[in-house]
């Protein structure tokens, strides 16, 4: 499950996009019978920081993972902050610009594990829609949300049917894990709309 | 998934929402082409069909794979997680899935958006087999492989949203295996993402950025990181 790895984008974008997971090791931590407490109790600490984004709370009870997704760099931090203060003992890990990641990280004292670096795409790279629209259908790493989807709501927008916002948010609703960043979808739109 | 001729109108709303373009308007109705079909069941979970037309269909052997591998809320039988791998390095501070000198490999096919059949799957798996590389057992494609890397079952034309083949190897055969997955792009039909995965130095650093970068690689400037924060039951991280 990489699905938050491959979100493209250059750097200025990245810096509004920093998603966070906190997930059971399955057939470890959910054998225990406080696990169910800490993963909500970690729900409500990213909730707390007010994410862009993030997994449906009808969801909570019933998912082995939690999602967030934040717009800017205070926000993510302090949501780092509280869960290192709490040690629940779930693994978190999270998805951003590393330079960022490893200057927050210095600055609350964590030592960081594991990376899982990106190389990209490879292959018969004709397939692939324009690099904008997946900008946008990159921030659903599952590819849940289709590049004409994108394409039909930039349209709705140009012919002032629907506005930017209103076009995030239908956008956003196949990625039902939550990280599809809304605020950072209603930029690109914009940025989509310039251009023609 | 089944569009119900009779309720559908044809007004199209539900085209768009597809990621694999499987729905086709044609005489003033809606209708799946089944060859393109995922069976991811977004067009059914966007709720945008406003005469409820839209039907998920009871899927058996083989087709229901297509539907264990692309929808993204089911939980798979065998990970006991949902998606399409299992936790990788997610939990890597508890589990050691990845320990000091291994590097783990994340090959995902049809991915972006584009989707595969298990066929370019299996291109991609027999080649790696050959270079000895150890298959995560939890990977839902692992299970149907064997160890050559073949597809056990008769389901190469299935075509799935994306298909992630997990594996480690030692951190010393990292640029061999970068050569191949570079050989392998013009062998497969769709595309493909590659995620390198592995534990950092105690210093901060990354043992396996100098063996990319040497191979003529550009590493992404955003990642995933586990922050080390998993503890086991008892334990230590």
């Amino acid at each position: 499950m990489t699905h938050t790895l491959h979100r493209l984008g250059d750097e200025d974008s990245l810096k509004k996009d920093y998603v966070v997971v906190a997930i059971y090791a399955h057939g470890i931590n959910d054998n225990q019978p406080d696990s169910r407490d800490k993963l909500l109790r970690i729900a409500e600490i990213l909730k707390s920081q007010r994410p862009i984004n993030m997994i449906n709370e009808l969801l909570w009870n019933f998912t082995p993972a939690i999602q967030a997704v934040y717009g800017d760099k205070g926000s993510f931090k302090a949501a780092l902050r509280l869960l290192k203060k709490e040690d629940l003992g779930i693994s978190i890990t999270v998805s951003g610009l590393m330079s960022e990641i490893k200057e927050i990280a210095e600055e609350l004292g964590l030592k960081l594990h594991t990376v899982n670096l990106s190389l990209g795409v490879f292959g018969n790279k004709k397939l692939l829609p324009s690099e904008k629209i997946l900008e946008m259908t990159s921030m659903c790493g599952h590819h849940c949300v289709s590049p004409n989807l994108v394409k039909n709501l930039v349209q709705q927008v140009i012919k002032n049917k629907i506005t930017p916002e209103k076009a995030a948010e239908e956008l956003s609703k196949p990625c039902i894990c939550g990280v599809f960043n809304k605020a950072r979808a209603i930029d690109l739109i914009k940025n989509l709309i310039s251009q023609k | 998934m089944i569009i119900d001729g009779e309720k559908c109108v044809g007004c199209g709303a539900c085209v768009p929402y597809c990621p694999v373009n499987a729905i086709l308007l044609e005489n003033g109705k809606a209708r799946i082409d089944e060859a393109r079909c995922v069976e991811c069941f977004t067009c059914y979970r966007s709720w945008i069909c406003p005469e409820g037309a839209i039907k998920i269909p009871v899927l058996e052997w083989p087709r229901e794979i297509r539907n264990a591998f692309s929808d993204v809320a089911g939980t798979h039988k065998v990970t006991g997680i949902p998606g399409r791998g299992t936790e990788e390095m997610k939990t890597n501070d508890i589990t050691d899935r990845y320990g000091w000198g291994e590097v783990g490999f994340c090959v995902e096919l049809g991915r972006p958006g584009v989707g595969t059949s298990f066929r370019e799957a299996e291109k991609v798996s027999k080649v790696l087999a050959g270079k000895g590389v150890e298959f995560e057992k939890q990977n839902p494609y692992t299970h149907l492989i064997d160890e050559s890397g073949k597809l056990r079952f008769n389901i190469g034309e299935e075509r799935v949203l994306s298909c992630l083949i997990e594996f480690k190897t030692k951190l010393e055969n990292v640029p061999e295996i970068l050569r191949t997955l570079r050989s392998l792009e013009s062998e497969v039909e769709t595309v493909f993402t590659v995620g390198v995965i592995s534990r950092f130095n105690p210093d901060g650093s990354i043992p396996i950025l100098s063996l990319i970068e040497g191979e003529g690689f550009k590493v992404r400037p955003n990642a995933k990181i586990n922050l080390g924060l998993g503890k086991r039951p008892g334990g230590d991280s």
